[in-house]
């Protein structure tokens, strides 16, 4: 280390945080420490930067900063971190240097290097420790960014990281590790994609992207696999894998695959067209007839299929969700078959309506928790069952309510 | 009913339906505040929550208590729904057709699922009352009322969570100064009566 590095992190460090400085002046500071006094070096640094720091008011930043866990990182925060390089990805412009995931015991956060930073070269595989780093936001993503005022240092670490496997459903932007399926492999649609398709676990399906890198395996479909380090990215509202950075590994054992999107909360609208409907019975039309038996297509239909449906809201209190709920399903909710719903549809003076007061009142203001496709906006339920109450939910509330009060 | 009635949107419009807010009687009582987003007539109105989230529409599950038959030509029910922290005042007329047919067929005391929006109104001693426009009332069994109590009690944690951080709740924080522990006390008080 040379005093001329020491003078130009000090001074790094002192201009993020927007304060200018004479290098000449920390320069002879450095240099009467180390040539008069016989100083090392790192301590004269601290010295310096401790004097400075309180020059200008600042926290001091001590012999060493508090090093944080990369879980919990939070955007803002300017944090030292101890972690390992697990993957280099190709930096997107050339005012990046390099580009990776840096992991501890807790978690992995991504990080960019920036050029301006003029730091060495990180290599895969050796652990660092990052001072005076800044957490921000890419694209919905924390990043660790390494800047000109960042110290690193290579560190001696025999810990071995084991990823925290993470459920599909609980994935964030940033990086992930997960114990998934291959449900679907599809077509490519760009030449540099090595393979595309869908992954899923117990909790729900994410899309995932190999990109044609030297190395790179495709997934075989219907294998189960561990892939650590994977990042997820937001595109168009909707989270994906790419497995660029990613190590994956087939392992032993079978995966229930959740199937579509799984909500939950309480139906709190059936719309017209729930209830006992008419179908057009044209091969392959099957559109919903009007009450004059009036198909949009094929006019008037007299041999009419009758089937039942919910078209409903299902509201959680903070987000509303479209739901089409199918004949069999509609059957368990409302405890009525299709052919008494017809039988009472013919009979009553209500006509279908009835039908639809019977369902509606077995079904509104109830909670659910459902699974399905979305499709258009709407879910198409293909499970749906009741929420019961449960003991532990309340002993976690009451905790959670008095926690603070009590 | 079926197709009677044009439903909401267009096709090819799309339209967010406001959720409906889980909230306890005893915090709505507390509500001073409405609001219209927007100019247009149409333009939904909210009443904001000392807890800091504005509804357009709650679901509230309590025991309906009391109801009222009130108007000649213009027919109205009034009814009380009691839950564990208070009451909530709930008003359906012949716009709420359907709500009022099905408060009609209750039987008080009965637990009840009630979608509805809330209003604030002066009553005539001067004082802000809010009430609840009933969409639609069904009843529903304890097991329903139970979970609505969990879920409640979760929103408004949730909501006390996050008060200081959203728009909204530095405006109700401004408008109510909420002293977050009368609420925690509140929610808890509520979960205490459930059995386990």
């Amino acid at each position: 280390m040379e005093v001329a590095d020491v003078v130009e992190r000090i001074s790094g460090k002192m201009e993020a945080k927007g304060i200018a400085v004479d290098r000449s002046r920390i320069e002879s500071k450095i240099r009467r420490l180390v040539e008069e006094f016989g100083v090392q070096l790192a301590e004269a640094e601290r010295t310096v930067m401790n004097e400075l720091a309180r020059e200008h008011s600042l926290p001091s930043p001590g012999t060493r900063a508090q090093e944080r866990e990369i879980q919990g990182l939070a955007v803002g925060e300017w944090v030292t971190v101890q972690g390992k390089v697990v993957a280099l990805t190709s930096p997107r412009t050339p005012a990046i240097a390099q580009a990776g995931i840096l992991a501890d015991p807790s978690g992995a956060i991504r990080f960019t290097v920036w050029a301006k930073a003029k730091a060495q070269p990180l290599s895969v595989g050796k652990w660092y420790r990052i001072e005076s780093a800044v957490v921000d936001e890419f694209r919905s993503a924390e990043q660790l960014k390494i800047h000109s005022g960042t110290t690193i240092s290579e560190v001696e670490n025999e810990t071995s990281l084991i990823p925290k496997m993470i459920p599909v459903r609980d994935l964030r932007p940033g990086v992930g590790s997960v114990r998934v399926k291959v449900v679907q492999e599809w077509e490519s649609s760009h030449e540099r994609m090595l393979q595309a398709g869908l992954l899923g676990d117990e909790t729900g399906t994410i899309k995932f992207t190999i990109w044609r890198e030297e190395g790179k395996e495709k997934l075989i479909p219907g294998a189960v696999y561990a892939i650590y380090y994977a990042l997820v990215d937001e595109f168009n509202g909707r989270l994906q894998l790419n497995l660029s950075t990613a190590v994956y590994l087939p392992e032993e054992g079978e995966i229930r695959v959740a199937e579509g999107e799984a909500a939950r909360g309480v139906i709190v609208h059936l719309a017209p067209g729930s209830g006992l409907i008419k179908r057009c019975p044209v091969e392959g039309c099957n559109r919903v007839l009007s009450r004059q038996n009036y198909c949009p297509v094929h006019e008037i239909q007299k041999d009419f299929r009758y089937d039942l449906r919910i078209k409903g809201v299902l509201d959680d209190g903070i987000r509303t969700r479209n739901i089409l709920v199918q004949r069999d399903i509609v059957e368990t909710l409302s405890g009525m078959k299709l052919e008494e719903a017809v039988a009472l549809g013919e009979s009553s003076p209500l006509g279908m309506d009835e039908v639809f007061y019977r369902i509606r009142d077995a079904v509104l203001g109830r909670y659910f928790q459902v699974r399905g496709s979305e499709f258009d906006g709407r879910i198409l339920v293909k499970e749906c069952q009741k929420i019961a109450f449960d003991p532990g939910d309340l002993a976690a509330l009451l905790n959670r309510a008095g926690g603070e009060a009590q | 009913m079926n197709g009677r009635r044009a439903a909401g949107p267009r096709p090819g419009q799309t339209f967010d339906r406001e959720p409906a807010r889980r909230v306890f009687a005893g915090e709505l009582r507390e509500v001073k505040l409405q609001f219209r987003e927007g100019e247009d007539e149409k333009s939904p109105s909210f009443v904001l929550l000392p807890t800091g989230a504005r509804c357009n529409r709650i679901f509230i599950v309590g025991t309906l208590t009391e109801k009222e038959r009130r108007g000649d030509q213009n027919v109205f029910y009034h009814a009380r729904i009691a839950d564990p922290t208070g009451t909530f005042f709930l008003m359906a007329g012949s716009y709420q057709p359907e709500a009022m047919q099905q408060i009609a067929r209750i039987e008080p005391p009965a637990f009840v699922a009630v979608i509805g929006k809330p209003n604030l109104f002066e009553s005539q001693t001067g004082s802000m009352l809010v009430s609840v426009r009933a969409e639609s009332v069904t009843t529903v069994d304890r097991e329903t009322r139970d979970l609505w109590v969990l879920d409640t009690a979760r929103a408004t944690i949730e909501r006390l969570e996050e008060i200081g951080k959203t728009d909204d709740s530095k405006r109700a924080e401004e408008h109510y100064h909420p002293d977050p522990a009368v609420y925690r006390r509140m929610v808890y008080d509520a979960l205490a009566q459930l059995k386990i």
